[in-house]
């Protein structure tokens, strides 16, 4: 083995150039927000915290599933459809907090079973993951709309009381709950066979299932690990609303892709993922839309200065080809 | 460069330097190419050939340091303007674009010739095409093909075409005759010597020495990033010239030793491996016993067979009929041929045997996982624990394991796909051309490594397109020819590649 050689600053800029691009969308999106806050500052970052939970939670389940380079564009129209089932069973049951549980149980059982659709058929048909998140995203999406018909209404509530009344107690819950689901997931992607495999699915199919390991198992586990994240989502996302409709969980499947590439994520997935990524990539996503309202940017207008500075992200961030050294 | 020459000076290269992160692969580099010669360049893997090589061609940038091509500075923003400026490289990896046409990789960038008004005369596009591949002697390519129709070593010569025009002034071969058969050697030889004669100059990379000494005009040896010598035409044809070459690319004396010294071709009774009347395409009735300590060769032309028979072995093929058993239990895919202690080291390197985008110790440890696995823990310092070893023992020059295969040179990432079998413990371990592309250093030393596992007890299929390599490690040879068991050799001191050679033609 060589000596180990010194590095320098400018090697590190270069190796760590999207960490720090990410990290730097971070903390800048984050200095506007203590700045534009003002006053209203513990307000606000409540609000953040609120608004992040449910997106953080998901985007940490997607990590499984981007890592391996894929993607799924069914979360949003999942997540309508979970909110609704929940409010739907637990209200039938009374509004109890067994029929809570019971509610959970099922929306957990359901993300499970379209995780492991998805990874499954992806791999028999030989489609690409898009392709039958397409077609759950349709599915669901027809579930959704049928399910609100079914009730006459456009928007249902909760009739049980599934977060603390006093607003710091839920604060610290979401906290809690981001923090366990961080944990957990950081614990299977860095130290199991899931984030093993799943980042050498992404970074080189045909090495990885030639080292033994059963990439069609280990892609179905990765979905429904994503799955269960999902419905853990959907839950914090009810407990914060307290109501479901039509609309709900729309836009969710290109937000948790947009926090997950801020966050510095590699679209192709591979040995560069990482679970920071969603939590950073999140709370610049959540942070950058509280910091145009706050900055007075018209509401019409903060889609596209968001494209704007996305579009910026991805410029300075974009990977290129890594230097090879030739034989 | 001191060389007393006639002829015109065409690329000079001056104190080049090119750092990989903390990897220094070139230091102060200084050397010229001249025109009308054929240009060797040696050194073992990542002594700094290709780097240089690559950065003529537009591959990639200098760290610091200056390039005058023609006199004026050289500093190719791409391959491409490189190749329109008259610099052409062919590399030893595949590099045509699938899913099109012969034609359309041959003139891929120069559409524009033929096209009016954005419309490409597609006529015309593949009459030009193969008016070029006939003049290449290479007829039974056809121009109007898919370029997926075609085998390795065709694609490799459709890759010379392509790169070689009239306005070629220098052409640089890198390790491009590995892949190519005989025929296609000498093909490339030809076309190389014309250019000599036409008064251009030729860089030429190869691990060949024969090869070497037979093409090359002038040579230059590499160590280490650095320019050790160069020898010109009197010198290469001194009788010692081998070894001489030899130790300047080491450093030290190789020695003799370098296939296995004994010709005991005894080996365990137990069988390790058994292919029973397997069938699948063309091959018919396959069957094979390779026993505890054994070392069964299989020699032969590309496209005979054997490789098929290795990815058949380790289950990634599945038989028509027939199997592959292991201690009574049969083989179905690789899940259960890895479970059942069986490794193999692909030929195709860099798109099946390592994850280029990943550390040493990612790919070293990924098939150990489930054994360093603990109730879903698995434990960083364990995994850092067995890459270390593997580095150390396989002496994988690099800084840590966490730096990535990409940055290895080709000998040291073939030290890194055996290394993940000997980490995992496999008892057969099938390699499929495992020193295709390596040097004389790495050579040694893995010839050294599969002469030590015959000792444990391992049993070893050895894929092989080279015969000195069959015929100085393997118990047994078995020489295929068009899918089928042409002949047998047992392990002999008299056994010679004239002797092998008319059962594989």
């Amino acid at each position: 083995m060589s000596e180990k050689e010194k590095v320098t600053p400018a090697d590190f800029l270069k190796r760590h150039v999207y960490d720090i691009a990410a990290y730097a969308g971070l903390i800048v999106t984050f200095i506007l927000f203590l700045i534009f806050s003002g006053s209203r500052l513990s307000y606000n970052m409540a609000t953040v915290l609120q608004a992040a939970s449910a997106y953080s939670i998901i985007a940490l389940g997607a990590v499984f599933v981007y890592s391996m380079g894929y993607m799924d564009v069914s979360v949003g129209q999942q997540v309508g459809v979970y909110a609704i089932l929940m409010i739907m069973i637990t209200n039938a049951m009374g509004g109890t907090a067994f029929g809570v549980v019971i509610g959970f149980l099922v929306i957990l059982a359901l993300a499970l079973l379209c995780g492991a659709f998805n990874g499954a058929v992806a791999v028999w048909l030989k489609l690409p993951s898009i392709v039958t998140s397409l077609f759950l995203m349709f599915f669901f999406t027809g579930a959704q709309l049928l399910l609100m018909e079914s009730t006459g209404t456009n928007s249902i509530s909760i009739q049980a009381t599934i977060k603390p009344a006093d607003r710091n107690m839920y604060n610290v819950m979401l906290v809690l709950a981001i923090i366990v689901v961080a944990i957990i997931v950081t614990y299977f992607f860095k130290f199991s066979k899931l984030g093993k495999y799943t980042r050498g699915i992404g970074a080189n199919e045909v090495t990885t299932a030639q080292c033994g390991v059963n990439t069609t198992k280990w892609k179905v586990i990765a979905y429904m690990a994503f799955g269960a994240c999902v419905a853990v989502g959907s839950f914090i996302m009810l407990t914060r609303t307290g109501s479901a409709g039509k609309g709900t969980g729309s836009g969710y499947a290109m937000d948790i892709m947009i926090c997950l590439i801020l966050g510095g994520m590699p679209l192709s997935g591979g040995m560069k993922s990482k679970v920071s990524s969603a939590l950073v990539g999140t709370f610049t996503y959540v942070l950058l839309t509280n910091d145009l309202t706050t900055m007075g940017v018209d509401l019409n207008l903060i889609n596209f200065v968001k494209a704007v500075i996305f579009i910026a992200i991805i410029m300075v961030t974009c990977r290129k080809r890594d230097t090879i050294l030739p034989r | 460069m001191a060389k007393a020459t006639q002829h015109e000076l065409v690329i000079e290269v001056k104190n080049m330097c090119k750092n990989f992160g903390p990897t220094k692969a070139l230091r102060n580099v200084d050397v010229s190419f001249y025109r009308g010669e054929i240009r060797g360049l040696v050194g073992e893997n990542g002594s700094g050939k290709s780097t240089i090589t690559s950065i003529i061609s537009g591959m990639q940038k200098a760290t610091s340091g200056e390039v005058f091509y023609k006199g004026a500075a050289w500093n190719p923003g791409s391959m491409v303007e490189a190749q329109k400026a008259g610099i052409s490289m062919v590399l030893q990896e595949a590099n045509t674009i699938p899913n099109c046409t012969v034609a359309e990789n041959i003139f891929a960038g120069r559409f524009d010739e033929f096209s009016v008004f954005g419309i490409v005369n597609m006529k015309k596009l593949n009459k030009a095409a193969q008016e070029i591949l006939d003049s290449f002697g290479i007829s039974h390519i056809k121009a109007e093909d898919s370029i997926n129709r075609y085998g390795f070593e065709d694609r490799k010569l459709i890759e010379i075409v392509r790169c070689v025009s009239d306005d070629t002034e220098v052409f640089v071969v890198d390790e491009t005759t590995t892949a190519l058969s005989m025929e296609g050697r000498q093909l490339l030889y030809k076309l190389i010597h014309k250019l000599k004669d036409n008064d251009k100059s030729v860089i030429f990379i190869s691990h060949d020495m024969d090869e070497i000494l037979e093409q090359c005009t002038d040579l230059t040896v590499l160590r280490d990033g650095e320019i050790i010598g160069h020898l010109d035409r009197s010198e290469m044809d001194k009788p010692n010239s081998e070894q001489v070459i030899r130790y300047m690319m080491v450093g030290r004396e190789i020695g003799d030793a370098y296939y296995r010294e004994d010709y005991d071709s005894s080996h365990g009774d137990k069988v390790a491996l058994e292919l029973k009347n397997v069938s699948l395409g063309e091959i018919k009735n396959f069957s094979l016993k390779l026993h505890e300590g054994e070392i069964i060769g299989f020699g032969g032309l590309s496209g005979c067979g054997m490789h098929e028979i290795g990815r058949i072995a380790f289950g990634l093929e599945k038989p028509e009929s027939g199997s592959v058993e292991r201690n009574g239990e049969k083989i179905k895919g690789c899940f259960e041929a890895i479970q059942s202690g069986i490794g193999y080291v692909s030929k195709n390197r860099d798109t099946e045997a390592l994850i280029l985008e990943g550390s040493i110790q990612d790919n070293i440890v990924l098939p150990s996982e489930s054994e360093l696995s603990h109730t879903t823990f698995i434990s960083p310092k364990k995994e850092k624990q067995m890459s270390d070893k593997e580095i150390a023992s396989f002496r994988i020059k690099c800084g840590d394991g966490r730096q990535w295969v990409n940055t290895l040179s080709g000998g040291n990432k073939q030290k890194v796909s055996f290394a993940k079998w000997t980490a995992k413990g496999s008892d057969v371990i099938i390699m499929d051309c495992p020193t295709r592309g390596v040097d004389i250093g790495v050579k040694q030393f893995m010839y050294g490594l599969i002469a030590d596992m015959k000792k444990q007890g391992k049993s070893i299929i050895l894929i092989s397109e080279e015969m000195a390599e069959l015929i100085g490690m393997a118990d047994k040879i078995i020489i295929m020819k068009d899918f089928a068991v042409t002949k047998e050799f047992m392990r002999s001191k008299e056994l010679s590649e004239t002797d092998m050679i008319e059962y594989m033609i």
